[in-house]
């Protein structure tokens, strides 16, 4: 019965949400009565006042242009977002994780800033170099320690992050006028410019970055237990991780192109994903997907229509994932080992 | 006919040479147990045939087959391993986790057959009561019978055991000696590390002392040896007869 229950809110919610965001907005709330009879009106051919047709082409152009491309971008970095975060939390085997958290959004936004400043064309290829070589240095630094152990994966992704927000300050200090707002611009990218240009930009990368999340979903399990746990019953856990990490930095670093750094989202959805449907990667990862989705959706709707203003996301995002990691650390009763 | 063949075998860990020259064979379809002072590399060399550490040198074979030349993949059929107790982050159920046994086989999802040998072993373990319970929140002991069905769940023909009794209540431990006899005679060949002699004589057929980087045996290795048992831990044992069997209990004293 719970189980069920928590089905429902994974799978049953995305497609209310995304009509109910389609409907309000920031400049009114779109009366979808009146919209669906001028649709009936022009699908059936039916003659429309000049009053009637005005409105019902500058409607579809907000529902079109405007909502539905950013409803999309952030179903699509939700479900990238928290499908990283589940990953990076199986893969170092630590719930107090996300991609934000090990470095990869500051080293992407580095690599980017290199980028812009050398005017060297695939931007998003220097960030994920960037994202890589984040996670690779954070992993490294961790391990080099007898084990991976809860804090000192954060404490070294903290230092990571650092190190490379420090770099792209430097970056940013030298680099000229025009490249400065090209690369602040780029970092701080926010779902209020959403386009159906980002929309193109994100779907490809993250589409299969996601479905090869997807396929790897039941060997997480196992490389969730540990390399030793692996090793143990004949799998070499080495290539699994490799391809894993690539997906996550990927996801993540298309996500901060698009969209900016959006901090913390990955770290607490999939802890609402195991609590609704426990541990089990198999189920989770599908689940990841939709309610990662569609509850970046919901704090997105919440963000343009709250206030007289338009909050950005990662404000949201920060104070709610703040907030849960403090609970994460009193719950898991975290310590130094 | 041999399950493990050991030659040569030589490992260091930067600071310390663990195992020097290492010479051993182990029987299939028999239950041989691996004794030895702490620190003496009994799990380095489990860990070794096992595949978790490459870096040695000297000639394994698992079967008459090379061990160096053996994939991942080759090698689940063939050897399981139970590492020491290992604590899982994540609240996984007992089905995930003996789920996990079958990756090297079911590659990318689970199979229906691997669902019904869940079934079978979770009954021959008595452990279907636990099926939907959250690993880390038994009992070690149970959390051992658990990773052992995991290891089960691999069918490999080696089954390699680290300290399986370790954390289990004196009944259990005596449950599990009885399930490793019987794997024992139902085709599996069982090799496990264990600290206490008592219980290791009782069950075990074959006996292997791991002493100064070296494996001591009797001149037959299934033949208990009290004398070579003393010699390893430099302390006394007595024989003591009770219904007919023999008991080997530690007397204290040093030889």
């Amino acid at each position: 019965m719970r189980i069920n229950i928590a089905k429902v809110i994974c799978y049953g919610l995305p497609l209310p949400v995304l009509l109910i965001s389609m409907c309000i907005g920031s400049s009114k709330i779109t009366d979808i009565f009146y919209y669906s009879t001028l649709l009936y009106k022009q699908l059936s051919g039916v003659a429309m006042s000049t009053s009637e047709a005005n409105s019902f082409a500058m409607t579809s152009n907000v529902l079109l242009n405007v909502r539905l491309p950013r409803i999309l971008l952030t179903f699509i970095v939700g479900a990238a977002l928290s499908v990283s975060g589940a990953v990076l939390q199986g893969l170092f085997r630590n719930p107090l994780v996300d991609s934000y958290i090990l470095g990869i959004s500051s080293g992407a936004a580095f690599g980017a800033s290199l980028a812009i400043v050398y005017s060297l064309s695939f931007i998003n290829v220097y960030a994920f170099l960037g994202g890589i070589v984040a996670v690779l240095i954070t992993y490294a630094i961790a391990s080099s320690n007898k084990q991976l152990s809860t804090i000192t994966i954060i404490l070294s992704g903290m230092i990571v992050s650092g190190i490379f927000i420090a770099l792209l300050t430097l970056v940013q200090y030298i680099s000229n006028p025009y490249k400065l707002q090209a690369i602040i611009q780029w970092t701080m990218g926010n779902l209020h410019s959403a386009s159906w240009n980002e929309v193109k930009q994100a779907i490809i990368p993250i589409t299969l970055t996601v479905l090869c999340s997807f396929v790897y979903r039941w060997r997480l399990n196992l490389l969730a237990l540990g390399d030793d746990a692996a090793r143990a019953v004949g799998i070499n856990p080495v290539p699994d991780k490799v391809i894993l990490v690539t997906c996550a930095t990927l996801m993540t670093t298309t996500t901060v192109a698009v969209a900016g750094i959006i901090s913390f989202y990955g770290l607490f959805l999939p802890h609402i994903v195991r609590m609704l449907l426990g541990a089990d990667n198999n189920k989770s990862i599908p689940a990841n997907i939709f309610l990662g989705g569609t509850f970046l959706l919901i704090i997105d709707t919440l963000s343009r229509t709250l206030f007289m203003f338009e909050v950005p996301i990662g404000v949201f995002t920060t104070i709610l994932g703040g907030g849960f990691f403090v609970f994460l650390l009193k719950k898991n009763k975290v310590n130094w080992n | 006919m041999q399950a493990i063949e050991i030659s040569n075998l030589e490992f260091s860990y930067p600071d310390k040479k663990v195992l020097k020259k290492l010479e051993v064979s182990f029987f299939e379809n028999k239950f041989s147990v691996l004794l030895g002072i702490n620190g003496g590399g009994k799990s380095t060399l489990f860990k070794i045939i096992a595949g978790l550490l490459n870096n040695y040198s000297g000639n394994i074979s698992l079967f008459g087959k090379d061990h160096k030349t053996l994939t991942y993949k080759d090698r689940a059929p063939l050897i399981g391993f139970l590492p020491q107790f290992n604590q899982s982050v994540f609240s996984f159920t007992v089905e995930d986790v003996l789920l996990t046994g079958r990756t090297a086989f079911s590659g990318f999802s689970i199979k229906t057959s691997d669902r019904e040998m869940v079934e079978e072993i979770m009954k021959d373990l008595s452990i279907t009561h636990l099926r939907d319970k959250t690993i880390n929140l038994l009992s070690g002991g149970e959390q051992q019978i658990v990773m052992i069905g995991r290891l089960l769940m691999q069918k490999p023909k080696i089954l390699l055991l680290d300290e399986p009794t370790n954390h289990l209540d004196v009944y259990y431990q005596h449950y599990l000696m009885e399930k490793l006899k019987k794997y024992s005679k139902e085709g599996f060949t069982v090799i496990s590390i264990m600290h206490n002699p008592t219980l290791a004589f009782q069950y075990a057929d074959c006996f292997y002392y791991l002493h100064d980087g070296h494996v001591h045996t009797a001149a037959d290795p299934c033949i208990p040896d009290i004398d070579l048992l003393e010699a390893v831990y430099n302390m006394s044992f007595v024989q003591v007869e009770k219904n007919g069997k023999t008991f080997i209990l530690p007397f204290g004293e040093q030889v």
